[in-house]
């Protein structure tokens, strides 16, 4: 393998770019007509332009990459996440054509990627999942049936609807004598928006943490899980930290649930690398919840605690090599990791997008400290992809230490131009829930709707007043009008005016 | 020369006395905040200030209407006692008594416009959905009204600030 096409953008672009330098393989990127000077395409060797700003019109474009690969001589395609990295389509494309897709096969792909089947998968690996009925409930099920398999389940349970999504024909049950009424409400729901009044029925986990293991599996067998990560924090079920170990998996329960997970990736002949997310109850049970047939965004805080190039071993896996890390060493983390998603986004606008122009950034470096990132000073933000700009990666040599470099390295980020979440993060890392580890999934959703759209941004009066004295001396000495322009000002008013009248997006 | 400044909302009258040996932004200046005295020492690096305030040490990086200090964004707005620096392009704000002018608040896409010229309008009433990263956010009237022009042309592609709609 000599020369890798990147099929991504952005800084997962500029990860895999950095594993292939590494290794001594050339990369080639791929990009759209706004992300021209984009830092992945300045950083590697060759760059083919593959179409419009749209992703339908460019990174999702299977024939256009499949034929950059062919024209730049590139013997192995990497899809990141995201965009092509779960398309089994891409995946035999890139095999038809004869180049190595950097990724499991399109079958494993296809298999896992559904729902259900990596649900059966794992039901028949005997891993546990969120008990439900295995077969759709149609309208002549009768209620008593439905009862049964409810009271099988046991209460809380969840109706969801079989065609479902959005929550419509959704319904929570807390008692068998308000089953049958619900049941009605969901199904008729459920045929409203979907024309199909099948449902079915599924255990409520209270509280649940989300929990993940992280596997690498090669061509020859062998599955390697490595330590959990903990990603509970989440906003409207988007990872926003993510931290390993977890603060509450016990080392007994680590081999349980890292074991269960490669028995998973086993039984289905799983290459590269995958992860397998569970729900973790508030008594340590676990249900395995779906699996994702890529690298993940949170890989890094695993590499950081294991000293383990996941990337890299993507690519050798890919090349035919054989796994030969250590087995115990994947599993034993060294200190705690903690990783900050910073999007370009207003936190104190209900998380509004913020594209733009970065006219400044000033990056946190030091012990500890790693920032993935596609942004620099100078750079755009458009308008077309999913906001991420950076992720701020740090280690520590245990959860307190980690937790106290996250504070100084958001200390030390700063942005200029465009609004991010790093003041939503520097809040969120002062808090004693995020401190002492107590939280689930819906945890960030309930805080910020108790908060009611309260700013995050909080500056002390003393730096209002030097941001008052530079303004004066700024202006004085032939500052930029941009300072004085008036008209600057009604446009964060707009915004803010605007947040108000959406009811700040919740 | 006193110089009236608004930071996150608060006014500061302040005096800056510039040295003689200042070189563009760089020296110690005197500056007097609401008739406190102190030195000021400035020292210019690309598009950053290091001001020392006795021995306490301030980042500020000025962007636009934000001055960052170590980080945290504060909005500043100098005010002139000359009414003529207050007149920039129209915006929202300055529109005449009664009209409702909706801008973009994000450079996006129009995906669609809600309403035509001569309709009536309640308040919150969706008027055109700008999509930007990959988000659709559907911007709405603030009071009721009639619409009496539409801007926006379906999509096209707009820069924050842009006139979509004007409501009276």
């Amino acid at each position: 393998m000599k020369r890798i096409l990147i099929a991504n953008r952005g800084e997962i672009a500029v990860r895999v770019i950095r594993a292939c330098r590494d290794m001594g393989i050339e990369a080639v990127a791929v990009y759209s007509d706004c992300d021209r000077a984009a830092r992945h395409v300045r950083l590697a060797d060759e760059a083919v332009h593959i179409g419009g700003n749209a992703p339908s019109e460019s990174y999702l474009r299977i024939d256009r990459v499949v034929d950059a690969a062919k024209k730049t001589g590139a013997d192995a395609v990497h899809p990141g996440y995201g965009f092509l990295a779960e398309n089994e389509d891409f995946a035999a494309a890139c095999r038809d054509s004869g180049l190595t897709f950097i990724g499991p096969t399109p079958e494993a792909i296809a298999l896992m990627g559904s729902k259900t089947a990596a649900r059966q998968a794992a039901i028949q690996a005997g891993v546990p999942v969120v008990p439900g009925s295995e077969e759709a409930l149609g309208v002549d099920v009768p209620d008593a049936t439905i009862a049964g398999i409810a009271e099988r389940i046991g209460y809380p349970v969840m109706i969801k609807a079989v065609a479902g999504g959005g929550g419509k024909g959704m319904r929570i049950v807390s008692s068998a004598g308000d089953l049958s009424s619900s049941v009605r409400g969901a199904r008729s729901e459920a045929q409203t928006a979907f024309g199909d009044p099948a449902i079915y029925l599924e255990r409520r986990i209270l509280n649940p943490r989300h929990v993940e293991v992280q596997l690498l599996g090669d061509q020859h067998g062998t599955v390697i899980p490595f330590v959990e990560r903990e990603c509970s924090i989440q906003r409207r079920h988007q990872k926003v930290i993510e931290e390993t170990p977890s603060p509450v998996v016990s080392p007994e329960l680590r081999m349980r649930i890292t074991s269960d997970a490669a028995a998973i990736a086993r039984s289905v002949g799983y290459t590269n690398a995958g992860t397998m997310e569970f729900l973790l109850d508030e008594r340590g049970h676990f249900y395995f919840l779906e699996m994702n047939t890529r690298l993940q965004v949170e890989h890094p805080i695993t590499e950081m605690v294991t000293g383990i190039d996941l990337v890299q071993w993507q690519i050798r896996i890919a090349r035919g090599e054989k796994l030969t890390i250590d087995p115990a060493a994947a599993l034993m983390p060294r200190g705690h990791a903690i990783e900050c998603r910073i999007y370009a986004e207003d936190a104190d606008t209900g998380f509004m997008p913020s594209p733009g122009h970065i006219a400044g950034l000033r990056v946190p470096s030091g012990p500890g400290i790693r920032d993935d990132s596609g942004a620099e000073a100078g750079g755009e933000v458009p308008i077309y992809y999913d906001p991420l700009i950076s992720k701020l990666i740090v280690w520590g040599d245990d959860r307190s230490q980690a937790i106290a470099r996250m504070r100084r390295a958001l200390r030390e980020y700063d942005v200029i131009g465009i609004k991010t979440t790093v003041p939503f993060f520097r809040w969120m890392l002062e808090q004693p829930d995020f401190v002492d580890a107590r939280f689930h999934t819906a945890y960030l959703d309930e805080v910020l709707r108790l908060r009611a759209g309260q700013p995050f941004t909080s500056v002390d009066d003393e730096r209002i007043e030097v941001a008052a004295i530079a303004a004066a001396i700024w202006q004085m000495n032939g500052g930029s009008p941009v300072l004085l322009d008036a008209a600057d000002r009604p446009r964060s008013s707009a915004w803010k005016a605007q947040a108000r009248t959406e009811g700040l997006r919740d | 020369m006193t110089i009236n400044v608004d930071a996150n909302g608060r006014r500061y009258a302040l005096e800056v006395i510039r040295p003689p040996s200042a070189k563009g932004r760089d020296g110690s200046f005197l500056v007097s905040v609401d008739g406190r005295q102190r030195e000021v020492d400035v020292k210019e690096l690309g598009g950053v200030l290091s001001l020392l305030i006795g021995s306490k040490s301030y980042e500020v990086a000025v962007a636009g209407s934000t001055v960052h200090v170590d980080g945290m964004p504060v909005v500043i707005a100098v005010v002139a006692d000359r009414p003529s620096w207050s007149r920039g392009p129209a915006t929202a704000f300055d529109a005449p008594e009664g009209e409702q002018r909706i801008t973009a608040p994000m450079p996006g896409k129009v995906v669609k416009l809600l309403v035509k010229p001569g309709d009536r309008v309640e308040p919150r009433q969706g008027l055109v959905v700008v999509e930007a990263m990959k988000m659709e956010n559907e911007l709405r009237a603030r009071a009721a009204g009639a619409v009496k022009e539409v801007r926006a042309v379906e999509g096209t592609t707009v820069e924050a600030g842009a006139i979509l709609i004007v409501l009276e």
